[in-house]
This record gives structure tokens, C-alpha cells and sequence, in this order.
């Protein structure tokens, strides 16, 4: 038998998907023919297509979930290794530029089934109630077409389904209701940035976070290995993976590892009617009543782009000119410093405190925005990368840092970035090995990013100080997308409707981090989910009301 | 372990066991305590005119069943504190005493068990002495370490910090042996009193406090767990409920049969035990289960915790049986 | 599986740490087994690279991760980013001005051998330490004269892929933990202990005031 790593073969074939929580066990899996007219096909089981898989799959609708990556049990497949653990990441080439080129890679794609929540670093936040309308109240960038509240009760849901472990009562923003699991103990790492605030007189909390701090069936809870980042060996982590896609699976959705969309194929009537994928060695087509494109900012637009055809020929969704554009990372400038106290960080979850101080205080800042920042534990051969791309460290003097890893200490944003058109996604003439053409990812700093992330480090530099670190240097890095088919009420400025639903085309659907207007400053996951849960319930009404372009009818 | 084993460890006489006695038909209990209560307050410290005193066998059989009690308990504080100390890494030398109080309650309480005389062993009072005066020591420790650290008494560090219910445990077994021998020491006819109170009314306010506490130290840890088993639910329900009882039984003091409470100890002490099988499925259910036993016994669900509950029912079953021996015939 | 497991160097800091010593421990389990096992196996021999080329990256990698002298079994930092190239080609992204990773490594290792001739007209090889890690400098600062460059960014190139990926090579390595104290694989044991100043049985111990020396 031909070794089952997940990255050969297809593993969810013949009506069984892999059992995520035991050992080479499967649990049974409906399956639908390409000929079928599924009412669904969603390409990418991430945050956003893979919450949404299972919301409408629960609405009773048949869903086909596509995913360029492999389906893994993380029991068998994971090791505590991060050269190992590359195989999560989405390394196709890209080409990036710009003045501040993304570093891509394991920073902020992933190639699995679950997407990047398969190694993120599970901080669950949510949004600053006003940043849903930062044009009428803070006065920056644009607002979103969906109301805080509402997006307030789909938090709920998501935290609920996450089983998040938080801080008994969070102390930013409006009231919302106790997390459904209570924080972790506090490391080292995590110690060290509460007690540093406190010395600035700023707030801090235990970082609400999705993983277990109780056993939750078959998943047991955290044991502090500090491998999160890398994929999670134990199922403590609560990731699209084995939350949402079980369900999902339950419901009856079919799943798709190894399958890679290349394109959207339009019919005569101006709808989607399916997708060309690549799959077990030959491309295919699968029939759908409508289409959800759920790659992440760079995918969501580059298969787009790439679906051009005479009917649409600068790419599906695109009558606004904004498909790829509005990119927007989030800044994510550290700070690092030396302790005479062994930290050890790499253990526990590197991010278990956090300060939103700078994302609910607007005086004294110099930058429209936000910014938290967390404590930190890069493993090793990401530390190492710190000191050499940070520092341009070598020799002699980079093994006598790196012997210092136990005594380092670390703060890091999640900063807003604004959106500006002139950074985007485009495509490039070079091909990749299923012959679609390679994205280039050009991206450079606005000046409030700027004076956002020189505020942040000027002010974690003081904390780092006043916490008693030493040898201090900065690191310049981002995290998270968003932006490029962003959310709008009108269709000249924007992609897809406050339903994620294309303006062009009527049955083609966005559901990820790209419909984002704006970032924020905390980490994207929890809206995304939150967005793709609104979206599930949204269609399920639209459908009842007979407003869908074809009949599809919740079973 | 030969029969005489505690007795030549603690230097006891030996005593012809005693005859069972023949009970009577157990009396009605009132549970009317919304307009009971108040009018038996005002009179506390007295104990009822219809009580007999105890015979000299009565007192050692009850003064043993309390000597179980607070040897169960030190066994729970022994096994709780060695881990936990264990985890502590021993930083500070005063994390060994516990351990060594814990012993020496467990063989003061072995010796009272073993013990089936009414005279009274110094080294036992000394030894349940010490359990109480380190239990005390170290509930002050505790508090202190939870309080110093970043946050105070937030509940992460209530959840995580030094815990309270484990000295406070040493206490109950110091206090509950102490008092064991004092009920074992009184003079034939003497109606004694503990703690400023006549001793059924004490050990019966103090298993009260205790199981209180305890059912607090459970609902605070299995809130941390965020009550992810529906079993979690046991020990802050049921103890909670025994030691209402047992309130009512220090407040009220007649000497009279007690079906309900007597119920409600037993169902609490079989629920320690049921709590330490819980326990050990729950550190099964950790990351790697007990092939992982050198983590998951650390971080786990504390195995030697839940039979606090039963060396205190156990003590209170103790004055139960001292109200019901002190009933007139 | 044998009972027996791989041992690596230890470290002055942490004298008396193999996190190979856990190899039959709960803290490993066979999927991290199986891929550090396979690392352990990697000898300094191209499978990609040309001899030549392989030559002058064993060469500089002696610069950028020097091992203590006195270390028994050498981490074979080449063999390492050699069998990186033999696999991937990408590491999920490149600058615009640079080429695909294994002809920036190809193009980068030739140009870097010739500067080192352009400068001091001797092959990178032949040079001694001092003159190899001036090389090396020039490159990290762009000042670079040899025509063998072409379009290749010889600044990219160092940053990008002979900084980043012979250190990653390196710290990749088990004798690389030892020397930084690093705990290693750990599951489906994690930690207990995770507080400042405190450390589980299967940590290393560091030597006490080993922090304060050195730079």
C-alpha cells in the first residue's frame, strides 16, 4: 500500500473522510458526483470556507468544499518539528514587491484542509465595536455595511463553537458574554508583559485564545508544548479542522483535500456554474448551483482574476476595478529584549497575554487606528531568522545570541493598516505547476501605518524597559491579510454586498479575510469565522425567501 | 499488617472491643429550620437539658470515627501537597511541612484508630496540634503567594496561584483530631465543651465549615474546568447540602437520630472516593493519558483532592452518632 | 523500536542536556521521530548541488554557523541546505528581483566564488577564515565587483538565502537545541512548569550565571 501522508493522495475518497481525532480512522463522508449540481461548491476550508461549509450544510443545502492542502490527522501526521511542520504552509511561489515586500509563506497562508487556523496562533479577538464604522466614527478609511451588533451575537457563536478559553470578564469594549472556557495559567512569557504593564499603568488580560483549557470530548486540553504555531499535535487547538469541517461533515458536506480550483467557469445567463479543479491527477469540473470563493486575500483574487472570460474580461466580480486591491497586512513590529530570568518560551502558547490598551484609548495618538500586542515564543529556527533578518547576525555572534534564547523576552502588534488601492494582487505571466499564473503581491507602508508601528514600538521599547529587559531591537514583519474583494453597500466601491455576495454575479459568493474594508488591529480569525457564520445564516433566509438565483432549497 | 501493628507503634493498651449497642427507632427530624433556627442561636452554647452524657465507650468509638476522619483527610493533604509541592519544585524548605504534618496527623490518627482505650495519647494531641497550626501557616502562605502575583487576587491566579482548600484541609484534620481527643479524654458524666462550645455542637460546626469550604475549593476548580462533565457538578452540590445539614445539626444539638443527614455524610464520603475515580479518568482523558503520567498527573484533575469529602463525613458521622448515643432512654 | 536513540553533542551552557536523550521519552512521538531521524542521517554530500558548488557552501556555512572545535559529530549545515533544495522549490515566496530559490542558490554560490577571486584572486575555498568572512561582509553590504553577479542581487542573496537558510539549516538540528537549551520535541508531553525561573525534569538545566558571560 502507497504510504498515506495526506500529501500523495487524496485522503477523503470513497465516502470517508480521515477522523481527525483518532489514528488512522475514518468517519463516513457523503459524497457528490462533479455532474451533480451541488447547491454549493467553496473553494478553500479555512476560516471562511470552512465555518461557512458547515453553516450551510446545517442549513440543509448540499456543499462540495474544496482545499488545495491535505487533510490531516493531526495525531499521526504532526510532528514537534518546524521544518517538518513547513508542509502546512502554502509555498507555491508568489512574487512580492513593493517598497515593503510580504514575507509570505508559514507568516499568513496555509495549505490544508482547516487553511492557516491549522497553525495559527489561535488569538480570538474581537473587533473595536466602532471600527465597523471608522469613516462616521473615527474618522479614517471607510465603514463596513454590517451593524456591531449583529456582528456581536456571531461572535458569540464562533467563541461558542471554538469553546475559546478567556478571561472571566475581558476588560475592553462593551459587554459580552463569559468565554465558554475559563484562561490558561500564565507563562513566563506572557507574566512578563502583565507585569510590564502594570508598571506603565496600562490595562492587560489573558489573551482569549482557541484552545482547551478543559477536556472537550475527544480533544484533550493544552499541555503547554508551545508548538501552536506549527500545527497543534494534540487537538487542544480548536481549528476550522476538527470544529467546524465535523460538523460540517455530519451535515453531510463533502470535503476535497488535494484539490486545487483553477478556475470559475461563467454561463451564457451571466452566472457561475461550477469550477475547474485539479485533482488525483486530472483536472475536473464540478457543477454548482453557486460559487464561494474562500481562498484568502491572495487566492480569493488570483482565481478571480484568473476566471477572466469575454463576458468579464478583467476577472469575475470585478466591474468596481477593486478585485486585488486594497490589500492590507497588519503590522507586526516586535520589540525583544534580554531578561536575567530563564523565560524559556517556548513553551505554552507564546501569545497568553495581551494589551488592547492602543486599540480602545484614541488620545495620544499621532495615527488614525489600533494596534494590541501580545507576548511572544518563537521557536527556534524562527528566532533564529529574527536575529539574521533583524540584525543581519552571523557567525561567532549569532551562536553566542541564539545561546541566549531562554532569556529573551518579546511584545508584538497586530497593527492596522489603512487600505490603499496601489497595493494589491496582480497577476504575472510566470506559471505555477498546474499552469496558473503566479500572483505578485506588491506592498507598501502608508504613512499612518507608518506613525502607527513607530508609536508601538516607541511605546513597547519603554515597557520592554521598564519590565527590566535589556539589549533591545525591534523587528519589522507583517501578519494576517485582507482587503482585496472587500464588503461595501455600493457597488462602484466595492466587490461583494454585506452578505459576501458578488455585486456581478449573483451566485458567486466571497467568504474570507478579504472582504474586510478595513483590518483592525487585532488578529482577523474570529471575524472571518464570524463573517462566514452571518453569510451561512443570510443565504439559509435568502433561500427561504426565494431572493437565490436558482432554486436551491435548504432539505 | 499484623492486628497489633498501630498498637505497638503508638504504644496503645489493648481493650476488649466493645458491644454493639442496641439502637432504638430513630427519632422524626425536623427540617422545619426557617423557624427553628433563630430561637436555637440565642442559646448556642448550651446543650439541650435532654442530653445524657456519654458512656466511656461511646466516647472512644465516636473519638476513633473522628481519628478516621482526620487520618483521611492528612492522607488527601499528604498525597494533594506532595504533588503540588512536587510541581513547586520544593523552592521554598517550608513546602516539606505540610508533608511531614500530614504524616505524622495520618499516624496520630492511625494510633486513635488502633486506639480502643479512653485514655488519651499526648503524641496524638501534639501531632493534630501541629496539622492545625501548619495547616493556619500555610493558608496565610498560600494567600500570600496568590497575592503577590501580577494581577492579585484575579482568577487566573485563584485558579492557579497557591490554593487555599489544601492547608485549610490540614486544619480541619488538626482541628477534627484535636477534637477527637479531647471527646475521648472527658471524665465519665462530664458534659466537655470544644472550642468555647459543647463538642458535639463544635465538631458538628466545624464538619460543617469544612465541608463548605471544601464544596467552595471543588466549584472554584471544576469553574476552571468550566464544568466540561456533568459529573463536575457532584461536589458543589451534594457536600453543599450536607453541610446546610450539618449547620442545623451544630445549631440545634439534640440528641436524636438523624436518618436524612446521616444519608447526606454517607452519600458525601462515598463521593470522595467516586471523586478520586473521576479523577483519575480525567488525567486519562489529558494528552497521552497515564503513559503520560509524569505531566498529566501534575496537570490533571488532582487525584488525592476529592476524599476531603470523606474524612469530613466521616467526622461527621462521628457526632451523629454522639447525639444519637446521648439521647435519655 | 530500539530502545536505543541517537545522542548529540552537548553544550558548555547546558552541559549535561541531549534532547536526544528523550528520544523514547513521551516528549517524542514517531512522526518527530521519523523526521529528525531522517536530519540525523544527513551527511555533508550534495544530492543537488554540484561538487563544486556544494564546496564553496560547506565553506560558507563554516562562517555563518561556526561549530565549536572540539564538537564530535559536526552538524552537516551543507548536507542540511543542500536536501532543502533537493526538495522544495519554493519557500512560498521570492522578491521580485530575485530568481527562483535553487538558481538564486546555483548563480549566488558561482558569483560569490568569483567575487572572492575578483577581490583576493583566490577560490572562496582557498581563502582563509579572515579573508572568507570579508567576502562575506561585502556581500551582506552590497559592495560587490565581480561581473558573475549579473541581475542577482548579491544583498538578496545573503539575506534571503544564505543567512536564512543556512541558520535555519542549523537551529533545525538537535546539537543546535543542546546549545540553546531549547526543549525540544515535546508530544504528547508538554510542560508542566511554565512560569519564570522554573523548569520540568525534562528541561535543560543551564549552568548557573552562564547568561552574564560572553558579549
Amino acid at each position: 500500500m502507497a504510504t498515506d501522508d495526506g500529501m500523495t493522495a487524496p485522503r477523503a475518497v470513497s465516502g470517508q473522510a480521515p477522523d481527525v481525532f483518532r489514528r488512522g480512522a475514518w468517519v463516513p463522508m457523503r459524497q457528490y458526483p462533479d455532474s451533480e449540481e451541488v447547491d454549493f461548491v467553496i473553494v478553500g476550508t479555512g476560516a471562511g470556507g470552512g465555518t461557512l461549509a458547515c453553516k450551510l450544510a446545517e442549513h440543509g443545502f448540499s456543499v462540495v468544499a474544496m482545499d488545495a492542502g491535505p487533510y490531516w490527522r493531526p495525531l499521526e501526521d504532526f510532528a514537534s518539528d518546524e521544518a517538518e511542520q513547513q508542509k502546512l504552509y502554502w509555498r507555491d511561489e508568489r512574487i512580492v514587491d513593493g517598497d515593503n515586500p510580504i514575507d509570505m509563506g508559514g507568516n499568513n497562508s496555509g495549505k490544508s484542509v482547516g487553511g492557516s487556523t491549522v497553525h495559527f496562533a489561535m488569538v480570538s479577538l474581537r473587533f473595536r465595536p466602532e471600527w465597523f464604522k471608522a469613516r462616521t466614527k473615527l474618522g479614517y478609511a471607510v465603514d463596513w455595511p454590517i451593524d456591531w451588533r449583529e456582528m456581536w451575537h456571531y461572535y458569540t457563536e464562533v467563541e461558542q463553537a471554538l469553546a475559546i478559553s478567556g478571561p472571566v470578564s475581558y476588560p475592553w469594549g462593551p459587554h459580552r458574554p463569559r468565554y465558554p472556557r475559563r484562561p490558561h495559567p500564565m507563562s513566563a512569557a506572557g507574566e512578563f508583559l502583565a507585569s510590564s504593564a502594570e508598571k506603565m499603568g496600562i490595562g492587560w488580560s489573558s489573551t482569549p485564545i482557541a484552545t482547551l483549557s478543559a477536556p472537550r470530548g475527544l480533544a484533550p486540553p493544552c499541555v503547554y508544548r508551545g508548538f501552536c504555531v506549527i500545527g497543534c499535535s494534540t487537538n487542544a487547538k480548536q481549528s476550522v479542522l476538527n470544529t467546524w469541517l465535523p460538523r460540517a461533515l455530519d451535515a453531510n458536506a463533502e470535503i476535497r483535500d488535494l484539490a486545487m480550483v483553477s478556475r470559475i467557469e461563467m454561463g451564457s445567463r451571466g452566472l457561475a456554474t461550477g469550477v475547474h479543479y485539479y485533482r488525483d491527477g486530472r483536472w475536473r469540473f464540478q457543477k454548482a448551483k453557486n460559487v464561494v470563493v474562500a481562498g484568502y486575500a491572495v487566492e480569493t483574487p488570483r482565481l478571480l482574476l484568473n476566471s477572466a472570460c469575454a463576458q468579464f474580461p478583467d476577472g469575475l466580480a470585478n466591474s468596481s476595478g477593486l478585485v486585488g486591491k486594497n490589500l492590507m497586512p497588519q503590522s507586526n513590529h516586535g520589540v525583544y529584549g534580554l531578561v536575567d530570568q530563564e523565560i524559556r518560551w517556548y513553551k505554552a502558547p507564546p501569545s497568553l497575554s495581551i494589551t488592547e490598551h492602543w486599540n480602545y484609548t484614541d488620545t495620544g495618538k499621532d495615527f488614525f487606528g489600533g494596534y494590541a500586542y501580545m507576548s511572544q515564543g518563537p521557536l527556534p529556527t524562527a528566532w533564529a531568522g529574527s536575529l539574521t533578518s533583524s540584525r543581519g547576525l552571523w557567525g561567532e555572534k549569532l551562536v553566542r545570541e541564539m545561546e541566549k534564547y531562554n532569556h529573551q523576552v518579546g511584545l508584538k502588534i497586530v497593527g492596522e493598516v489603512l487600505p490603499q488601492e496601489k497595493n494589491q494582487v496582480t497577476l504575472t505571466d510566470e506559471k505555477d505547476a498546474y499552469g496558473i499564473p503566479i500572483p505578485r503581491i506588491t506592498f507598501s507602508y502608508g504613512e499612518n501605518d507608518k506613525r502607527l508601528y513607530e508609536h508601538a514600538v516607541r511605546f513597547m521599547s519603554q515597557q520592554m524597559e521598564v519590565g527590566g529587559a535589556r539589549d533591545l531591537f525591534v523587528e519589522s514583519d507583517t501578519a494576517h491579510l485582507g482587503g482585496t474583494a472587500k464588503m461595501g453597500d455600493d457597488p462602484r466601491t466595492s466587490v461583494v454586498n454585506a452578505d459576501c455576495r458578488s455585486w456581478d454575479i449573483p451566485n458567486l459568493w466571497v467568504c474570507d479575510g478579504s472582504v474586510f474594508p478595513t483590518v483592525g488591529g487585532v488578529n482577523p480569525s474570529l471575524t472571518i469565522q464570524a463573517i462566514a457564520c452571518r453569510t451561512g445564516d443570510r443565504i439559509a433566509e435568502m433561500a427561504r425567501r426565494g431572493e437565490l438565483t436558482r432554486r436551491t432549497t435548504p432539505a | 499488617m499484623p492486628p497489633d501493628f498501630w498498637r505497638r507503634l503508638t504504644g496503645t493498651r489493648t481493650r476488649e472491643p466493645s458491644r454493639a449497642l442496641t439502637l432504638t427507632a430513630p427519632d422524626r427530624e425536623s427540617i422545619d429550620l426557617a423557624s427553628y433556627l433563630p430561637a436555637r442561636l440565642r442559646k448556642l452554647d448550651t446543650l439541650p437539658e435532654r442530653a445524657a452524657p456519654l458512656d466511656a465507650q461511646t466516647r472512644v468509638e465516636v473519638a476513633r470515627g473522628m481519628n478516621r476522619g482526620a487520618g483521611v483527610l492528612a492522607g488527601s493533604v499528604l498525597f494533594d501537597s506532595a504533588i503540588e509541592h512536587y510541581r513547586g519544585g520544593f523552592h521554598n524548605p517550608a513546602m516539606f511541612f505540610p508533608l511531614v504534618s500530614s504524616t505524622l496527623s495520618i499516624i496520630a490518627s492511625a494510633s486513635g484508630v488502633g486506639d480502643n482505650t479512653p485514655s488519651v495519647r499526648r503524641e496524638r494531641h501534639v501531632a493534630y496540634a501541629a496539622a492545625a497550626a501548619t495547616g493556619f501557616a500555610g493558608l496565610a502562605f498560600h494567600a500570600y503567594n496568590v497575592g503577590k502575583r501580577t494581577g492579585g487576587f484575579s482568577w487566573t491566579n485563584v485558579f492557579y496561584g497557591a490554593p487555599l482548600g489544601a492547608p485549610a484541609a490540614l486544619v480541619l484534620s488538626g482541628l477534627l483530631g484535636v477534637a477527637a481527643e479531647r471527646v475521648r479524654d472527658a471524665a465519665p458524666g462530664q458534659r466537655p465543651r470544644l472550642y468555647g462550645m459543647p463538642e458535639s455542637r463544635a465538631i458538628a460546626a466545624v464538619t460543617s465549615a469544612g465541608l463548605a469550604g471544601t464544596a467552595a475549593e471543588a466549584a472554584l476548580l471544576h469553574f476552571r474546568g468550566a464544568f466540561q462533565d456533568p459529573f463536575m457538578y457532584l461536589p458543589v452540590t451534594i457536600p453543599p447540602v450536607t453541610a446546610a445539614m450539618m449547620a442545623a445539626v451544630a445549631v440545634d444539638g439534640r440528641p436524636r437520630k438523624r436518618p436524612v443527614t446521616r444519608f447526606l455524610l454517607r452519600l458525601t464520603a462515598f463521593l470522595g472516593f467516586a471523586g478520586t475515580g473521576f479523577h483519575i479518568i480525567g488525567v486519562h482523558r489529558n494528552m497521552g493519558g497515564w503513559k503520560n503520567w509524569t505531566q498529566n498527573i501534575q496537570n490533571g484533575p488532582p487525584i488525592p483532592a476529592p476524599p476531603s469529602f470523606t474524612g469530613l463525613a466521616l467526622a461527621g458521622l462521628s457526632v451523629l452518632k454522639m447525639l444519637e448515643r446521648s439521647r435519655r432512654e | 523500536m530500539s530502545k536505543d536513540h541517537p545522542h548529540a553533542d552537548t553544550s558548555a551552557r547546558y552541559p549535561d542536556y541531549d534532547v536526544l536523550a528523550k528520544w523514547n521519552t513521551p516528549s517524542w512521538n514517531d512522526p518527530t521521530r521519523a523526521a529528525v531521524g531522517q536530519r540525523l542521517q544527513v551527511r555533508d554530500e550534495p544530492r543537488f548541488l554540484s561538487a563544486e558548488r556544494f564546496r564553496i557552501l560547506k565553506a560558507v556555512c563554516d562562517r555563518i554557523v561556526p561549530q565549536p572545535t572540539d564538537r564530535m559529530n559536526k552538524i552537516a549545515v551543507a548536507g542540511l541546505v543542500d536536501r532543502m533544495l533537493e526538495q522544495t522549490e519554493s519557500v512560498g515566496y521570492r522578491r521580485a528581483e530575485m530568481p527562483p530559490l535553487r538558481e538564486a542558490w546555483q548563480r549566488g554560490l558561482d558569483a560569490l566564488n568569483d567575487e572572492a577571486k575578483v577581490r583576493f584572486g583566490a577560490e572562496f575555498t582557498d581563502l582563509p577564515a579572515g579573508r572568507q568572512d570579508t567576502v562575506l561582509e561585502l556581500l551582506q553590504q552590497g559592495d560587490v565587483r565581480s561581473s558573475a553577479w549579473g541581475d542577482l542581487p548579491a544583498q538578496g542573496f545573503f539575506k534571503h538565502r544564505v543567512l536564512h537558510d543556512i541558520t535555519v539549516s542549523y537551529y533545525a538540528h538537535p546539537t543546535a537545541w543542546n546549545e540553546i537549551g531549547f526543549g525540544g520535541p515535546a508530544s504528547p508531553r508538554g510542560y508542566v512548569r511554565i512560569e519564570a525561573n522554573r523548569r520540568d525534569p525534562w528541561e535543560a538545566e543551564e549552568k548557573q550565571g552562564a547568561v552574564h558571560h560572553g558579549d
